[in-house]
């Protein structure tokens, strides 16, 4: 039955143009397709005008683009929910009317769909200052106040005299090792160790370097551990092997000849053998020692080197160790 | 091949540098540049040929008319593996442009926020959105899986290609 | 002498606390700060001084990465420094030949440019500065490094207060 109705169709659609009917039939009757074939080749019709037997294109189906998204955005809705973290510029989620892009005079920039620039820039949507209120209220809780009473330098110095400073790299990188992190420096000022006149001569020639004239600020920075912890604990053992050595007293230290000396002493020199001589000129009883003003001034003399202030005062005592009026 | 020329004008000698401390016998050679060439597009006859805002502005005008591609910290003074990222960023180009073919109209720009990667570009709207999601998966988790690191696709889309033309010369 | 160090126990974390209560032995005064550092018994941190190096190729990224640093800062009550930048940046330049082979006289110079900028915060104790810290490192754009020296405030250790009695 079928068979005979597609035939009978076929005859008469063949020279039409209603191709597209014949191939929805055709796909309808796949059985009988067979036969039907037989019989086109029985009855074949010449075609002198060759009609264009190409199928049609499909036509691909698009859905399609909603329209964007900053349409249909409330004037008053919460921007940081709509941008909420870093990412590159869209232009359907920015509803501002944004150019970029460098043209020729005269011309308007390029707007902000399809610009590239707008994508590249590191933008700070997400760090509108209602965004920074809201995320700063938020993590307020994790903040402690500064200790009232350390308000100032001096005062904190007074009590925290140590200072260790550390340094933390934060970086685009899959890793976040950076071989700078490891060093540690930690300063001190000299004058809260407590000394005597021998440990503090010893610890100075210890440290070096390490010691800051100008500032009086001792410097200890280690970076050949591999981590922090052990270069803060080296630094540190640095520090007590110094400041313990210092107060050891080796036997050696005792053969220090006058060509060692830093500073010139008036005991260990022949100015008091001297001063002591005149004044116990003819003296057999009791002997007389040279006054510590005038050991004093000779020491500034020599130490802090010839100027007015010292000359004169070194003439004042000598007048006054020898009675000369003057 | 024009990004490529651009990311390796830059770093190429720095990783030159690297990589000859390891191998201090190795024969000193100089890039080849084409500074003359490079990044730089010849008027047609017919003035037809179209030019996106990257390609119309050479390459001296970065940081001046256009910005960077590729947004790390590898290039700056003391920073670590400057070669490393540069091969990363390259890889990531051809990687991309293959595997979304025919579609990019734009640079790829990647930035690099600690350790993730954050892929910009502008694709356009040929292909269904269904292939299209399938593809900023496969994208993201194969780039993620070599880079050993979170890779996010942030993909702007344009009807056709003609939208990003920024002149024709 | 000892009134201001009483007044001072009162309000300070424990490390301090602790510091202090070698020169004010004999106050009672009990550390009831509801700070969560002294609740979770853990011994607060000093420091004294925060500073901040950015690294960037683009100025006004750094600039507006400064806004927010800053404006955070002020938001969570610490003291801002000083927020300086060289007018300058650091230019890396490499002269290469500008053709391929010869004509030496002809080159050509690539540039890589590093632009600084400092901020400095004072004042903060370690939970404080944990929080910031992270706060604004979590935020950073991309193409900036950031470096964060932190002074912290320690005491003299024990063993170097007093000299040594046998040595």
């Amino acid at each position: 039955m079928t068979t005979n109705l597609v035939r009978l169709l076929e005859c008469n659609i063949r020279n039409s143009k209603a191709t597209v009917a014949q191939r929805t039939m055709r796909v309808f009757s796949s059985q009988q397709e067979q036969s039907s074939v037989e019989d086109d080749e029985e009855f074949r019709v010449l075609n002198l005008r060759t009609i264009k037997q190409q199928a049609r294109r499909r036509v691909i189906k698009k859905d399609a683009v909603p329209p964007p998204r900053t349409t249909h955005m409330p004037v008053d809705q919460d921007w940081s929910a709509v941008w909420s973290g870093p990412r590159s510029f869209h232009p359907a989620s920015v509803p501002l009317p944004l150019r970029q892009g460098y043209t020729e005079r005269g011309a308007a920039a390029p707007s902000k769909y399809a610009n590239a620039e707008l994508m590249k820039i590191p933008n700070f949507l997400h760090l509108t200052p209602p965004a920074i209120r809201q995320q700063c209220e938020a993590i307020k809780k994790f903040c402690t106040p500064w200790p009232k009473g350390l308000e100032s330098e001096a005062t904190w110095k007074a009590i925290f005299p140590v200072e260790v400073i550390t340094t933390d790299y934060c970086h685009s990188l899959p890793t976040i090792r950076h071989p700078e992190a490891r060093r540690v420096t930690i300063t001190l000022n000299l004058v809260d160790l407590k000394f005597d006149a021998h440990a503090k001569d010893k610890f100075l020639r210890l440290v070096g370097e390490r010691y800051n004239q100008e500032t009086g600020v001792l410097t200890f920075t280690a970076d050949r551990c591999p981590t922090r912890k052990q270069n803060y604990d080296y630094a540190l053992y640095l520090l007590t092997a110094c400041y313990h050595e210092s107060f050891v007293t080796e036997p050696w230290e005792a053969s220090k000849s006058e060509a060692d000396m830093e500073v010139y002493l008036f005991e260990r020199n022949k100015a008091k053998l001297s001063a002591e001589a005149i004044l116990n000129w003819n003296v057999n009883g009791e002997k007389q020692a040279p006054s510590a003003t005038y050991a004093e001034s000779v020491e500034k003399l020599i130490n802090e080197g010839e100027n007015e202030y010292n000359i004169a005062k070194y003439k004042e005592e000598v007048l006054k160790m020898l009675k000369i009026a003057n | 091949m024009n990004f490529l020329k651009k990311v390796t004008l830059q770093v190429l000698p720095k990783a030159e540098a690297h990589l000859s401390l390891g191998n201090n016998s190795a024969i000193h050679t100089s890039s080849v540049c084409c500074r003359v060439q490079s990044g730089r597009y010849r008027i047609t006859v017919k003035r037809d040929r179209p030019l996106t805002y990257e390609m119309a502005n050479p390459p001296h005008f970065i940081g001046h008319r256009k910005s960077w591609n590729s947004w790390n910290t590898s290039t700056l003074k003391d920073a670590l593996r400057p070669s490393q990222t540069a091969i990363e960023d390259v890889f990531i180009r051809k990687f991309i442009t293959g595997t979304w073919h025919a579609l990019v109209c734009s640079e790829i720009i990647i930035k690099r926020q600690h350790n993730t990667i954050r892929i910009a570009a502008i694709i356009r709207q040929a292909i269904a959105q269904r292939k299209m999601y399938f593809l900023i998966g496969y994208t993201e988790e194969l780039l993620s899986y070599w880079m050993q690191c979170p890779v996010t696709l942030e993909f702007q889309t344009v009807a056709d290609k003609k939208d990003v033309v920024f002149k024709y010369i | 002498m000892l009134q201001p160090f009483r007044n001072l126990r009162l309000t300070l974390p424990a490390r301090c606390a602790s510091a202090l209560s070698s020169i004010a032995a004999n106050t009672t005064a009990s550390s009831a700060d509801a700070s969560p550092a002294v609740n979770s018994g853990q011994i607060d941190k000093l420091y004294s001084k925060l500073e901040i190096e950015l690294r960037g190729i683009d100025p006004a990224v750094l600039k507006s990465y400064t806004w927010f640093a800053t404006t955070a800062a002020e938001h969570l009550g610490i003291e801002l420094g000083k927020c300086w930048s060289p007018r300058k940046a650091h230019h890396e330049r490499m002269t290469l030949l500008k053709s391929v082979h010869i004509y030496k006289k002809h080159r050509v110079q690539y540039e890589i440019r590093t632009h600084f900028r400092y901020m400095n915060f004072h004042k903060l104790t370690g939970s404080t500065l944990d929080t910031f810290l992270e706060y604004i490192e979590r935020n950073l754009p991309e193409g900036v490094a950031l470096q964060a020296s932190k002074t912290e405030l320690q005491q003299v250790p024990e063993h170097l207060q007093q000299p040594p009695e046998q040595v």
